[in-house]
């Protein structure tokens, strides 16, 4: 979903201020930040400080360089910022703010429909921390969430066979200091070739001259290895929440 | 258990008789100065007679006023290696001050909303060609340590989840670097991970909290231990005679309430491991040898992340290898490093509310907890009767040396379920300053061997700045109104006192280049977290924050 353009007038602040309270109590007064109900702490003050509207949007938007303070732009929900801006503006007494947003990055937000108990359940085991480097984030983003070593998740398997099965033309063998090694090839250019060596987890992104790299075609490396530590009935839960969360392109 | 301790020991004293060295000599190659972490330079050009001549030599403004300046520089061959809160890295002719190379690390994925990242960066470790250092957004990058081009970087966390990042030196330990995390506090389960400096390939890593079928595990109610907390945010230290390494864990989660986290029954006992506790941990394997649990059940905050101190002395009469810890309660720990044997245990800190004692056998008594609906007062604060700021020990006077804060607080207990990523502190500190003092800190030298204080420096605010102790018998630290000063070791005197200009939170070092000793320190006042914090405590100062490395030495004339 694109959004061009967000304009919400808060007439009625019930909803959104309660709302802004529970995200600035999650996002913003989180101890060695800001205080509580915009009291000062780790981070300044906000209530009672004379902000006018357009400042606090553009600073929860596009945070403070040269500060600890974030953009939060791109990491709340459309919702979410619209209610914590009109939060840090109630705090400085506009008492009917107009929350413009703008058009901005991020537009969408993370949108997220809920998930079917079975993908909720792929969810948690995709992005495990139990399983330390085990786990399918170590290698996928999906959401915003995990480490994108590999390109973005389109196409996915049919069935837990299908995943175990999957080829990865892509992962080649590499040939460097006279060691082979599985390898996903970043770029070759004059000066630097990059490629991550998949030999253990985590992957390790590699900077080398690119005459001391050698790149050929296969290898031994298969994603059944690294799915492994996942069960039959894991992999189906994954697949099923990759087939939700996943837009089809 | 005791036998099997005794034969360990004997058999270590046997293998290796040899004392290793801490003491930095023309170079400052590891965090704490050496890997023992003494934080101590025997280099003695500048002393007691001479100090009063000492003068800026040159001086690097990194540019980057995101935060201080906190990083410990590293030197090495006459080169410095120098790292900045947004992670840029320079090297500097030591000498001179000039530029040989930057790096500038692309912007970081921002960190999950809600959880804990702190824009600072405390060093970089150098070894094997490389130059190494953690990021915001939890990477480890090795550059080369000649051009500063990257090497290698590998995914530590994804900070889009766990709510967490690198803030500490690495530790380089043979062909591995070593490295901790913050997250202590953001519903996270900590561990160190070790990589292969070579090419960044994992060796191995040890989780503070232990998972199910391991001992320690039943020590956590319910899943509480998947985000049970223990970050080891700062840098450890590494005993090459015994090939252990030593490291300090951070505080359980939810920090003051412990609710969700206590085995019924458990209150008084060891709980909640390895948090809070000084562990050992095999260097090869990252197996744990030994630990010891200093605060069971923390409910104050009270991280036990701080540096490890191993130093070999005389008790009764008979040489000890043994290893100095304070956590941020002021109460430090003097154990027996090759078999985790409490030794003794002694506060630096006047006020200590938060216990009434100490037993001889270094068990807490009379703990003052904090209480949900209610609030109470404690001292020392979460903000530590002392910080992350390193002490120093001095192997010419057998003393220790620490900045320690005389600041109380307010403590408040809820209980909120941990998700993931996310502050999971349930309850919040308030700073206060208690009352009936003119002095809020002091300087301290203690003997750890006869636990008794031999001088004290009062001084009326806080201080925040790492020691440097050096064989000229000098002892280096700063304080938040700019002054960077020397006091003799032995007495207390204060010889010399230089204004820089901005706060001194950062950690100073020592090092010679061609016959000439130099003293260098980072300069700049925190701008968030405990320097920020604790500012608001004295509201007629003005704490000016920086990003300026200062480099002292003798003139050429009178060295």
């Amino acid at each position: 979903m694109k959004w061009a353009f967000l304009f919400l007038t808060m007439t009625a602040l019930g909803w959104s201020q309660s709302l802004g309270e529970k995200v600035f109590a999650q996002s913003c007064a989180t101890g060695y930040c800001h205080g509580a109900r915009g009291a000062p702490a780790g981070a300044p003050r906000l209530a009672g400080r004379g902000f006018d509207q357009a400042y606090i949007t553009n600073t929860v938007m596009r945070g403070l360089p040269g500060t600890a303070m974030p953009a939060f732009g791109t990491t709340l929900s459309r919702s979410d910022l619209a209610a914590v801006v009109a939060y840090v503006a109630s705090l400085n007494g506009i008492t009917n703010p107009s929350v413009n947003l703008g058009p901005g990055p991020g537009a969408a937000g993370p949108v997220e429909k809920p998930l079917s108990p079975e993908a909720e359940q792929g969810r948690a085991l995709f992005f495990d921390a139990v399983r330390g480097f085990g786990r399918c984030s170590t290698c996928h983003e999906v959401n915003g969430i995990g480490i994108s070593v590999t390109t973005p998740i389109a196409n996915i398997p049919a069935d837990v066979s299908a995943l175990r099965a999957l080829s990865t033309p892509d992962v080649r063998t590499a040939k460097l200091d006279g060691e082979a090694m599985p390898a996903l090839i970043v770029s070759q250019g004059k000066t630097r070739a990059l490629f991550y060596d998949l030999t253990s987890a985590p992957p390790v992104l590699r900077t080398v001259e690119p005459s001391a790299l050698k790149v050929a075609e296969g290898s031994a490396w298969h994603h059944a290895s690294v799915v492994g530590a996942y069960n039959d009935t894991e992999l189906a839960s994954i697949l099923a929440y990759l087939r939700e969360a996943i837009k089809p392109q | 258990m005791r036998f099997l301790l005794a034969l360990l020991a004997l058999a270590a004293a046997c293998a290796q008789a040899q004392t290793p060295d801490g003491a930095t000599h023309s170079d400052w190659p590891h965090y704490g100065g050496t890997q023992l972490s003494w934080r101590y330079s025997a280099l003695g050009q500048i002393n007691t007679a001479n100090v009063k001549n000492l003068v800026p030599v040159w001086q690097f403004q990194t540019g980057d006023y995101a935060e201080n300046l906190q990083a410990t520089p590293i030197v090495v061959d006459g080169v410095m290696y120098l790292i900045t809160p947004r992670i840029q890295v320079f090297a500097l002719d030591a000498a001179t001050g000039q530029v040989l190379w930057h790096y500038k690390y692309p912007t970081p994925r921002p960190g999950k909303p809600g959880g804990m990242t702190f824009l600072q960066n405390r060093g970089v470790a150098v070894s094997d060609g490389k130059v190494f250092f953690g990021t915001t957004d939890n990477y480890l990058v090795a550059l080369d340590q000649k051009t500063g081009v990257e090497q290698w970087k590998v995914a530590v966390d994804d900070p889009r989840q766990c709510g967490c990042d690198i803030t500490a030196a690495p530790l380089v330990v043979k062909d591995k670097v070593i490295v901790g995390g913050t997250g202590g506090d953001a519903a996270h389960r900590g561990y160190l991970t070790a990589f292969y400096t070579k090419n960044g390939r994992f060796a191995w890593r040890w989780y503070v909290i232990p998972g199910p079928g391991e001992k320690g595990h039943e020590t956590w109610k319910g899943d509480s231990w998947k985000l049970g907390g223990g970050a080891p945010w700062m840098t450890g230290s590494f005993d090459p005679a015994l090939n252990l390494v030593y490291w300090g864990t951070g505080n359980a989660g939810g920090d003051f309430n412990d609710e969700d986290r206590l085995v019924p029954g458990a209150k008084g006992k060891e709980a909640n491991l390895y948090t809070a506790s000084v562990v050992a941990l095999d260097a090869d394997t990252g197996k744990l040898r030994w630990y010891h649990q200093e605060v069971p059940d923390d409910l104050w905050d009270f991280d036990s992340a701080y540096e490890c101190v191993l130093i070999d002395r005389p008790i009764n009469g008979q040489m000890r290898k043994l290893l100095v810890h304070m956590n941020k309660s002021g109460v430090t720990f003097v154990l027996d490093r090759v078999t985790g044997e409490f030794i003794g245990a002694f506060s630096m800190p006047e006020l200590q509310t938060w216990i009434s004692g100490i037993t001889e056998d270094g068990k807490l008594v009379g703990r003052r907890e904090p209480e949900a609906g209610k609030v109470v007062n404690t001292c020392p604060s979460a903000a530590g009767a002392k910080s992350w700021n390193s002490m120093a020990y001095s192997p010419r006077t057998g003393y220790v040396y620490a900045p320690i804060n005389e600041v109380c607080n307010d403590l408040t207990s809820t209980s909120t379920e941990a998700s993931e990523g996310r502050f999971h502190a349930n309850g919040g500190f308030s700073f206060k300053l208690p009352p009936d003092r003119k002095t809020y800190s002091h300087l301290d030298a203690w003997d750890p061997i006869t636990r008794k204080r031999v001088w004290s420096m009062p001084y009326r605010y806080v201080l925040l700045a790492s020691v440097l102790a050096t064989a000229g018998d000098l002892v280096f630290t700063g304080n938040p109104e700019g002054d960077f000063f020397a006091l003799d070791a032995r007495t207390g005197n204060k010889l010399w006192s230089y204004q820089t200009g901005a706060g001194n939170r950062g950690s100073s070092v020592s090092y010679s280049i061609g016959g000439r000793q130099f003293i260098a320190t980072p300069t700049g006042w925190q701008q968030s977290i405990t320097g920020a914090q604790l500012a608001p405590l004295f509201p007629d100062q003005n704490w000016r924050g920086g990003s300026t490395l200062i480099v002292f030495a003798l003139p050429e004339a009178s060295k």
